[in-house]
This record gives C-alpha cells, sequence and structure tokens, in this order.
C-alpha cells in the first residue's frame, strides 16, 4: 500500500511542473496585466519602464517562471500588484475562513446526500423517489448566486432576521453573532452541494439493487435492511466515499460566487476581484493550489478506493 | 496627482494616484457604482459610520504610492493635505493660506500653526518638505509627474516651522492645483524608510486626519476611531467601519435592510429600491465624469463625414434613455465637465440634431449610406444603452451602426491603437481641475488621444501650450472657449453626460452637505458628518 502511494506521489510531482507552467504561460499569454492597469496618461515612457522593472516585467520569460516557481516552492507566493499585500497572508486568513463555510456544509450535504440517495434507489418507482428525486432535480438547476440572494431578500431584508454582510459585526464578533452570519451563507451552500451527490447515490442504489447477488439474497429470504445494509450500503458507498476525496479542492474554491455574494472573507472574493484587477501573482497562486488539490484529491480518492476494494489494492502493488 | 480609477476609459480597476486632484487625475470611473456604506451603533453607545466599499483597499497605505480609490479614502481618514482643490474650489487643511509670486513660479504656504501628529509630535514645515521630496524622488509616486517637469524639479523649501515654499522651474497657471490633495507623512516615522509600499509604519499609520486606523480584517472591514484633537475639531462620529461588500446586489439589500448605511448606485439601482419606504435618502454628485462617445479619425478619415454621424444623434434623448433622470446627469457639450469654471458651451458647435444636414454632409462627401462599427465595453450597461440609441438614430440618416461589445481590457488597448478595430467607441474621463490636465487626451501626440488624429489639428497643441503659460484669468478664459471650440470642431470627439455618483443613506446621516462631496473620497472631510 504505502508502495502504491509512493508511487502516485511521485507521478504527481511532473504533474504538478506541468500545471505550473502551463498556468504560468497562460498567464503571460494574456495580453493585460495590473501594469497596463497601474499606467495613466500622465506616465512617461520612462515611469512605465520603472513599474514594469519594480515588478519584473522586464525580464525575460523563463526568468520569470523560476523566479516565480522558487517563491512558490519557499512558500512565498509573492505580492498582489494591486495592493502589494503579501498573497500567502492573505491566504493564510481566507483559506480558514473559506474551510469553516464549505467543510460543514459540504459535510451535512454529503451526509443528506447518502440517507436520502439510499431511501430514495431502494425505494425506487415510489412516491418518495419520485418526491427526492424531483427536488434533487429542481436544485440541481438552481444556481447558487440566485438563490444566495433569494435567501438574503428572503430573511435579510423582508424579514430582517438575519445579517447579510460579513462574518461578523464590527466590534462584535461572539458565538452567536459569526452563527447568525453563517446560516445564510452555510444553507446556501448546503443546498448547492446536495443534488449532485443525492442523484449519484440514487443511481448506484437502483444499479446494485438490481444486481444478482440482491436477487440470490432474497431468494435466500434475507430482510431487506439486512441486504441494504450488510451489502448493498457497502457497494454504493465504496465510489461514493471516493467522491469525498475529489471534494478536496472545494475546500479552497468551493464556494467563490457565496462567498462574493455574502462578503464572506474567503478566498471566493479576493479571487474574482484580483481576476477582474488583472492581478495575476495571485490567480497564478490560487490556480496552483487548487490544481495541486485536485491531484492530491484525486489521489486520496484512490488511496480510499484501495482501501475499501483489495482488488485495487493488489492491481497496484503487482 | 494622478488618480484614475478603474474605467471604462482603460479597464483599471485601481485608482493610480493619491488624491485627486485629479490633476491628472483619470479617473475613468470605476463604476459607477462602487460601493459605499453600512452603519451601527458601537456597544459603548457612541456613534458607528459604517461605509460599505466594494473591495479591499490597497493593505499598505502609504501616501507615496497609494492609487487604489479604497486606499485613497483610507488616507483621507488618517492623513491631512495642505490643501483639497475640487470643482468648488480651494478647501483648506493643513495650510492656512498661500501666495504666488509675481512671476507665477513660487508658492508661499502658510501652516496651520498648532498642529499634532495621532502620536502627540507636533507637524512642522519639515514634514511637507519631507514629503514632498520623497515623492519627486519616487519615480512612482502618484504626483511625480505632476512635480518633475522637463525643465526640472520643484523646489521645496522650509524657510521656518510653519513655511514652505514650492518654487516652479517654469511659470504654470494651476500651480495650487498640482500640490493640492498630497497627503502628508510624519518625518520622525518615516525617515529611514526606504521602500513605500513594504514597512511596519504603514501597518500602524499616524497622521494628522480627524480618525485613526486602529483594525484591518482583510475581505471584512477597516475599523477607524475618532482623533479627539484634530485639528479642525473633533470628529462627530465616534467609529468609523469601511464594510467591504464586493457583491452590488448584496449592497443594495443591506442598505434597505439598514445593515448598510450608506451605499453607491446607479440610477437603475435606485429605481428599483424602495427609497422612500426604507426611509432613505439618495444624494446624487459629480465626480466631473465625462462620457464620450470618439471616432478614430484613421478610419473615418473625412471630417465631414464624423460631422455627419454627429448630426444624427439626439443627445438629450440619448443621455435619458440611459440615466433615467435628468437628476442623475448632466449634458455634456464639451471636453469639460460643466462643473469646470471654464465650461463654455455656447463656443463650440453643439451638433444638435440635424438629420437633413446629416445626409447633405454625406451626400457631398460621397459616402450616401455608409457603414460603421461602434464598440462598447461588454460588462457597461449605460454604453449599452448609449449605442442602441446612437444605431437607431443614425439609420435615420442613412447611416449603418454596427454595435460590438467588447471585453473592456481589449477595448481600451485597441482603443489606442491607431487603426485600431472599430470606427467609434465610448469612453470616460475624470481629469483634473485645470483645462491643461486634459493635454494626454486631446494633443496631437499624446498616448491617450484616442481619436487618433495625428497632426490635423496643430492649434489644439497651441491652445494647451498658451493656456499652461498664461497666468491672467481673462485671457485664460478665452483661450479654452477657443480650445472647447477647436476640440469641437474635430467632429471627432462627441461628449454626451457627466453622470453622477448617487449615494444613498439611511435617515439618520445627517450634515452630508457639511462634510462635503467630492471626487474619489465621497467625503472631503468626515468629520463633519454626524448622525442622530
Amino acid at each position: 500500500m504505502a508502495k502504491y502511494i509512493a508511487r502516485r506521489l511521485l507521478i504527481a510531482i511532473p504533474l504538478l511542473l506541468l500545471i505550473s507552467i502551463i498556468v504560468f504561460l497562460l498567464m503571460r499569454a494574456a495580453p493585460y496585466d495590473a501594469i497596463d492597469a497601474m499606467t495613466t496618461p500622465k506616465m512617461s515612457e520612462e515611469t512605465i519602464a520603472a513599474i514594469k522593472a519594480q515588478y519584473g516585467y522586464d525580464q525575460p520569460v523563463w526568468v520569470q517562471y523560476f523566479a516565480w516557481l522558487g517563491g512558490l516552492l519557499q512558500g512565498n507566493f509573492g505580492y498582489s500588484i494591486v495592493t502589494k499585500s503579501s498573497i500567502a497572508e492573505q491566504l493564510a486568513v481566507r483559506i480558514p475562513n473559506t474551510i469553516l463555510l464549505v467543510l460543514p456544509s459540504y459535510l451535512v450535504a454529503y451526509v443528506t446526500a447518502i440517507v436520502l440517495g439510499l431511501v430514495a434507489g431502494s425505494h425506487r418507482g415510489s412516491r418518495l423517489d419520485h418526491v427526492i428525486d424531483g427536488i434533487a432535480s429542481v436544485l440541481i438547476a438552481v444556481p447558487s448566486f440566485w438563490l444566495a440572494m433569494l435567501l438574503i431578500f428572503v430573511f435579510g431584508y423582508l424579514l430582517r432576521a438575519l445579517p447579510i454582510v460579513g462574518m461578523q459585526t464590527v466590534g462584535d464578533g461572539s458565538f452567536v453573532d459569526v452563527l447568525r452570519h453563517y446560516i445564510l451563507p452555510f444553507v446556501t451552500l448546503t443546498i448547492a452541494f446536495l443534488p449532485d451527490n443525492l442523484r449519484y447515490v440514487r443511481s448506484s442504489t437502483i444499479t446494485q439493487i438490481t444486481q444478482d447477488y440482491v436477487m440470490v439474497q432474497e431468494a435466500f429470504g434475507a430482510k431487506r435492511a439486512e441486504i441494504m445494509f450488510r451489502h448493498v450500503c457497502r457497494n454504493v458507498l465504496g465510489p461514493v466515499l471516493t467522491r469525498l476525496g475529489m471534494a478536496l479542492p472545494m475546500l479552497v474554491t468551493g464556494a467563490i460566487i457565496t462567498e462574493t455574494i455574502f462578503s464572506w472573507p474567503g478566498v471566493g472574493p479576493y479571487f474574482m476581484t484580483a481576476i477582474k484587477g488583472m492581478d495575476y501573482p495571485i490567480v497564478m497562486a490560487i490556480l496552483i493550489l487548487s490544481s495541486t488539490l485536485v491531484i492530491i484529491g484525486n489521489l486520496l480518492a484512490d488511496v480510499l478506493n484501495a482501501l475499501a476494494d483489495p482488488r485495487i489494492r493488489q492491481g497496484g502493488a503487482r | 496627482m494622478s488618480t484614475m480609477l478603474g474605467s471604462e476609459f482603460s479597464r483599471r480597476s485601481f485608482i493610480k494616484g493619491a488624491g485627486a486632484t485629479a490633476a491628472t487625475a483619470l479617473l475613468a470611473a470605476m463604476g459607477i457604482s462602487a460601493t459605499d456604506a453600512t452603519f451601527a451603533f458601537a456597544g459603548d453607545g457612541g456613534k458607528t459610520f459604517t461605509y460599505a466599499i466594494a473591495g479591499d483597499p490597497s493593505v499598505s497605505p502609504n501616501v507615496i504610492t497609494t492609487g487604489d480609490r479604497f486606499g485613497l479614502m483610507t488616507l483621507k481618514l488618517v492623513y491631512s493635505p495642505l490643501w483639497m482643490y475640487n470643482a468648488d474650489g480651494i478647501n483648506y487643511f493643513l495650510a492656512d493660506s498661500y501666495d504666488t509670486s509675481d512671476d507665477g513660479k513660487t508658492l508661499t504656504v502658510h501652516l496651520h500653526e498648532g498642529v499634532k501628529w495621532q502620536d502627540g509630535e507636533p507637524f512642522t514645515a519639515d514634514d511637507v518638505v519631507f514629503t514632498y521630496e520623497a515623492i519627486e524622488s519616487t519615480e512612482t509616486a502618484n504626483q511625480y509627474s505632476q512635480l518633475v517637469y522637463d525643465q526640472g524639479k520643484v523646489e521645496v523649501k522650509k524657510v521656518d516651522d510653519l513655511t514652505v515654499t514650492f518654487t516652479f522651474p517654469i511659470a504654470i497657471a494651476n500651480a495650487a492645483e498640482m500640490i493640492s490633495q498630497g497627503f502628508i507623512m510624519p518625518k520622525h516615522l518615516y525617515e529611514g524608510v526606504t521602500d513605500w509600499e513594504h514597512n511596519d509604519v504603514n501597518n500602524t499609520p499616524v497622521g494628522t486626519g480627524p480618525y485613526q486606523l486602529m483594525e484591518y480584517q482583510p475581505g471584512q472591514y477597516l475599523r477607524f476611531e475618532a482623533n479627539k484633537d484634530y485639528f479642525l475639531g473633533a470628529p462627530h462620529i465616534d467609529q468609523v467601519v469601511f464594510q467591504i461588500v464586493t457583491n452590488e446586489n448584496t449592497g443594495m439589500q443591506a442598505i434597505q435592510a439598514g445593515e448598510v448605511n450608506a451605499w453607491i448606485g446607479t440610477p437603475a439601482e435606485v429605481q428599483q429600491m424602495n427609497i422612500q419606504g426604507n426611509g432613505l435618502t439618495v444624494t446624487p454628485y459629480s465626480e466631473g465624469r465625462v462620457a464620450y462617445l470618439a471616432i478614430n479619425c484613421n478610419r473615418v478619415t473625412n471630417e465631414n463625414v464624423r460631422k455627419a454621424i454627429l448630426y444624427s444623434f439626439d443627445k438629450p434623448a440619448i443621455c435619458n434613455a440611459a440615466l433615467l433622470d435628468p437628476q442623475y446627469y448632466d449634458v455634456e457639450y464639451t471636453f469639460l465637465p460643466t462643473i469646470s469654471e471654464f465650461y463654455d458651451a455656447d463656443a463650440v458647435e453643439k451638433y444638435d440634431r440635424d438629420v437633413e444636414k446629416a445626409k447633405q454632409l454625406l451626400a457631398d462627401a460621397g459616402q450616401a449610406n455608409p457603414t460603421f462599427t461602434i464598440a462598447y465595453d461588454s460588462g457597461n450597461t449605460l454604453t449599452e444603452t448609449d449605442a442602441l440609441m446612437m444605431k437607431e438614430q443614425a439609420a435615420e440618416a442613412g447611416i449603418t451602426l454596427n454595435i460590438q461589445a467588447v471585453d473592456p481590457t481589449a477595448l481600451s488597448n485597441t482603443m489606442l491603437d491607431d487603426g485600431g478595430d472599430y470606427d467609434m467607441y465610448f469612453g470616460g474621463y475624470i481629469m483634473g481641475i485645470d483645462p491643461t490636465t486634459f493635454a494626454p487626451l486631446f494633443e496631437s501626440d499624446a498616448n491617450w488621444n484616442y481619436m487618433h488624429w495625428g497632426d490635423a489639428y496643430p492649434e489644439i497643441d497651441e491652445l494647451f501650450a498658451q493656456g499652461a503659460s498664461e497666468l491672467d484669468p481673462d485671457k485664460r478664459k478665452k483661450i479654452f472657449s477657443d480650445l472647447q471650440a477647436a476640440v469641437q470642431n474635430t467632429g471627432a470627439f462627441y461628449p454626451l453626460y457627466s453622470n453622477k455618483r448617487l449615494l444613498v443613506t439611511t435617515s439618520n446621516v445627517t450634515n452630508i452637505q457639511e462634510a462635503g462631496l467630492v471626487p474619489v473620497y465621497t467625503f472631503e472631510d468626515l468629520s463633519k458628518l454626524d448622525m442622530q
């Protein structure tokens, strides 16, 4: 198993390097940058050249790439061109805020999806199944920004029951205060994460239930609940577990829209502002971070899968 | 002080330049709707004014290089300039007055007595000299280009503790504007600092302004507390919070729910809101921004054809379609904003709608039914409306306008290109108070001359040069009237409107007029604002 993981990790390294090159080149290929945004009509050519030199934009591309990569490896993500702030410092503040929002809502959505998916799948065609599947179909079509605005309008404006903006009231920051700010974005995200997983669990449950082994069990007179929990569940949850691993990048980029709408001080608004302001160092840092998490997440998914299914494990060790 | 906001003008989500003097200020309107204010009461029962802003300010605010709108708003609370120079004239802060020498080159500035830094140290002429010398030695400083000329630098000298002289290398009519809006930093703290953007002093700024920065939470808010010893009188409001609300719709709900108490909206947004029902007040104010249509002279080479296009337009109808209500805008007829003291619409050709004349001009030019492309910033609904109206109106004169929505950055870059991809496009700018500050947009060789008329109109360059060196007010008035006429005569520049920013406040916010509404900072002196 350790060998398997080690091998996967080794494969990940060239992949990450490749991603870093692609991200860097794509950013360089974009026709405009923050320097364009900083120059004004009054500036002379010399001043513009001085600004470029200050941010290293006058160097050859490969020099810029290695300088950037070297910084990344040392945990130095560079500075924002627009706000001049350290990107690592900003991310250190913002990523925990995002995780605080995404992790609980993803877990709640995940558990709810498993329960409802199993119930719906095992009662395929029943009224209950129709209701659950119907709700999932509607929710999957609901854009999260719209849902967020709707919640804000009803609970923030019409009922004045909950605050709309940010993570805390300035000068308060008590647990209850943060909790009140937490509810609306949390509900939005939970609803956003739910339908996808739900439909996945439901359809794999349906697939499993129609398998021969279920029929055999039934023929042997096993109870329905027994079949569900001892056999079907196991087979359904294996692949579902791997989805958990693949959800890892969500911890950074899982709530960009929702965070922006609620002014939640996470990665989302930071990323959005950087994109709008052509603040490439930030965009590159977040892209690298999230693509790294995609790779780690996939690795994690495979490992989880291997743990759950000995056949894969043995295949990997050969 | 070069200030520029992000824009349709050139898609900068960034203001370069501290100070809106806008002597060079090019606030190409960073959206007409950067958010503004919230408000709540502090735990101790003191007054708290929370102002919701649309994004984080530059984290390391310093008076030398900070140039974004929210960074400048932060500086405005903590620091003070010698004076503010806006459309309503001079408003003194650290200075009490200034005299100009007979040759127009030297300004002698008399400083306010008894001013103290927020750490208790006395403010003196040394701080002023130190600040301006730092600006002149930092090429990337906001005011650099206003103080360093081809003929040399402005010399800044201390006469005594309360007197400073600024000597310009050449006589310059708007010298007072050139040194306005520059915030003064404390010499005793910044002495020895070499990197203006990254240093510890920036993190705990000490100024002479009405508020002290207490706390900054990235992505959340900045919190300021009143400087009770503020030299122009203790602020009425104890605590000011800049709440960061990036989403416009969220801001709109937040102000209506009372969670946000002051906020900047567009006319379309304000019309959607229940202003009366929620006890809100809307205060429109001008940033002197001019929105215009530019025709690329390299692509539409015949001056009369350009004029024909302009005669086919109905400007008042376009303005009303885009901005809904005349209280939200001024119709513009020259390159200067209507609030400028040199604005002279009577001197210029206004191109009032005349379809027959347009047809005649086209027929004479041998281009009876021409086709042109008109490009607008795809994210800007105002110019989209402008373009649609123009297409419809031009059609009546037999002109076909193909409308093209273009990514704002791509648009601003193609506008810089002599040939470009489009015959005409929309832009907007906020420049300075003095007409000479508009030269970068209209002189023949100017980088930002989007009309690209090359050397076809030397008289425009001449008039700019005359205006810059002429010191007699009456003669200047005449020169700038001629200049406005000359620009209109090119048929390539079509000013549309000066749209106002709409400050929406909750009913408990008072003294808005006393605090003064100015470009970039919103409030000229927030210490005067009050709440019930």
